[in-house]
This record gives C-alpha cells, structure tokens and sequence, in this order.
C-alpha cells in the first residue's frame, strides 16, 4: 500500500498525517487519527507505506 | 533517487539515533541522507553516483548483512566493515575471534545439537547460559543451572524447532555479575563513553528497561576495547562488558555493530552522534587526500 498525495493521508483511516520540518527517508510517522505508523519511503514527493513491523532479527 | 550524498546512512527505519547520526554529519560540512535498501539500487546498479562513506545502521540483522556485502561488492567503504559486521552478528563467530585474538571472553562452546548443549552445560558444572547466534536486546537467552530447566529448554525447542534450524547456539560460562554490564561506546580506535547498565536478571540492555549509570572509562576497560580494535578493526561499536564479582576478572561479552546510544545520551551527556560524524568526515577527507 503506498499514498501518492503531496499532503499524505493516513492509510488505514484517511486523517491527514502530520510531516516532520525535514522528512527523511525511513522516518515513522504515527497517524493521529488511529496510531497507524507509517514509514517515510520517498520525499520528493512524499510518498508513505505501512511502517515494517518489529521481526525477530531486529536489534543492536 | 539519484541525488548524490557525501554519506549514506541505511537503514531499516530513521530512530532518533539516525536523525542524530544525519543531523550530525550535516554539521560537519559533509552531505548526507538515509537510504532504504530500495535506494541502494541505483548506486549498486552503477546508475547514480556513489558515496564516499555508507554508514550502516540497519537494525534488521538480514538487511544490515546484505547490505554489508553488497557495497563490500561494490568497492564502497563503510561503517562498520563487513568484516566487523559479519563478526557482530554471530556470536559463535565473535567467540572464535576473541579466542584467537586473546580477547577475554567466558568460556564458550558452540553447540548443534541439544545432546552437544547438554554436554556444554555439563562441561562448564551444570551452570550455562545458551544463547541464540544471532539473538539481540537480550532475546533467547536462558540460564540454565539444573536438570529440570535443562529439560524445560529441551523441550521447549524441540516443540518450536523439531528439525533443529535453529542451531548452532552458543553455551557459555555464566559469569555472576554484580548487577550491571558496562557498556562501552568506541568511535574509531577510542573509546569515548562508559557507563552500566543495570539490571537484576541476565538482560540489563537498555532497550529491556536497564537503568544507565554513566563511569568513567578505566584503565581495563581501555585495554579491553583495544583488544577488540585490534581483533575488528577501527569502527563504531557497542562493547559489553562484565566483571565477575567472585573472581574480579572482567570480560568482553559481546561487541554490538549498530549501537543505540539515544537514550543513554541523554544521560550521559556525550555527544556520540558528534564523535561518529567527525570520524567519518576525518575518514572521507583522508580517503580522498583532502585536509578536513
């Protein structure tokens, strides 16, 4: 799933999601509608996806 | 994407240790930006330019490692090495080197079997831990101190892993500590922070909750992290480090490849993001014959 707009808007609830000053690529923007967290994974235009959840080989 | 970047910082996803990372080498003069695996390819693919410096700080083991090997592939330098990353993220791997390397290290055994595991946990009187391979934050790991949790263990596995492809694991000599491992943070070849990390059970990682208590950084735990160095190389690690209250000697534990360090920061005050930015502009500038 991915979200095309300049103004990204959550992809499970449609509330607008609120952009850091600087996106980076692989920011984790939470949705303030539902908590859906979205990761970051283009910026010009900003482009979200359903942020990766924690697997089991995740760590330092 | 083919903008061109002095740094690239790969990742999993930016935490507040990569935004630090990114806010840090932009300060220093150098360009930097964060590139999910999927932004490598053109780089990799010879269609955009390359960085003079990958800083790798995937936190999903998989990726970190191919990543790792892909711009090792490439000829592109990065932080760590892929010969550091390959051995941070195995820890029969880091044993054999620290044996080799006269790293101290508790008394370690690599096991493929559940009987080889019984025989370790015999070998070292009945009181081991095991630990997954490639385990972090402290998951999969047991002590094992009687047959009953012996069995427990056993049996737990088989019933999660009856083909055993989870194997090998590593058996190792508890070591009792006095309620904390120190961390040690090393930038290069020096090490810049020390501090415990404290907590009552065998996890006392940050990330499982353990308190933070910033020390000075002692004479031994110099040599120690010089060892390391010398065995890894200069890089940007994390280096765990247990004393054992009964006999005093201090041991490397583990050595991590992609340290946290934003939580701990805040406590005690070092600025790390700052030491990695300035060891990487140093490496670009020498690299390239430029004075930094």
């Amino acid at each position: 799933m991915s979200n095309l707009t300049t103004a990204p808007v959550c992809l499970e609830c449609d509330t607008e999601v609120a952009l850091p000053a600087e996106a980076e690529l692989g920011d984790i923007l939470s949705c303030r509608g539902c908590g859906q967290e979205h990761e970051v994974v283009e910026v010009t235009p900003i482009r979200l996806e359903l942020a990766p959840e924690v697997e089991e080989d995740w760590g330092e | 994407m083919s903008e061109t970047a002095d740094v690239l910082v790969c990742v999993t996803m930016v935490r507040p240790e990569e935004r630090l990372l990114l806010g840090a080498l932009r300060a220093t003069g150098l360009t930097a930006r964060s590139a999910l695996p999927r932004h490598t390819a053109a780089i990799l693919n010879n269609a955009a330019p390359r960085p003079r410096k990958v800083l790798l700080r995937n936190v999903s083991h998989r990726e970190l490692a191919a990543t790792a090997g892909r711009f090792e592939q490439a000829g592109i330098e990065t932080l760590n090495t892929p010969h550091a990353v390959r051995l941070c993220l195995a820890k029969d791997l880091q044993a054999i080197a620290f044996a080799n390397h006269g790293v101290p290290h508790p008394n370690t055994h690599i096991a493929f079997t559940v009987e080889q595991v019984r025989a370790y946990v015999d070998t070292l009187g009945g009181d081991a831990v095991i630990k997954p391979i490639s385990g972090s934050w402290g998951r999969g790991i047991v002590r094992i101190t009687d047959q009953a949790q012996f069995d427990a263990w056993a049996g737990g596995r088989e019933a999660l892993d009856p083909a055993g492809k989870e194997f090998p694991v590593v058996v190792q000599e508890y070591v009792p500590k006095p309620g904390f491992n120190e961390r040690v943070h090393v930038v290069g070849d020096r090490p810049i922070v020390a501090y415990r990390q404290v907590g009552a059970g065998l996890r006392t990682n940050t990330h499982q909750g353990g308190a933070v208590e910033p020390i000075p950084i002692s004479d031994r735990a110099r040599e120690l992290c010089a060892r390391v160095v010398a065995c890894f190389g200069p890089g940007f690690y994390g280096i765990d480090l247990a004393e054992s209250r009964e006999t005093g000697e201090m041991y490397v534990l583990e050595v991590n490849t992609n340290p946290d360090f934003a939580r701990s920061s805040e406590i005690h005050g070092v600025d790390i993001a700052g030491h990695v930015a300035a060891y990487v502009r140093d490496s670009v500038f020498a690299s390239t014959g430029v004075a930094a």
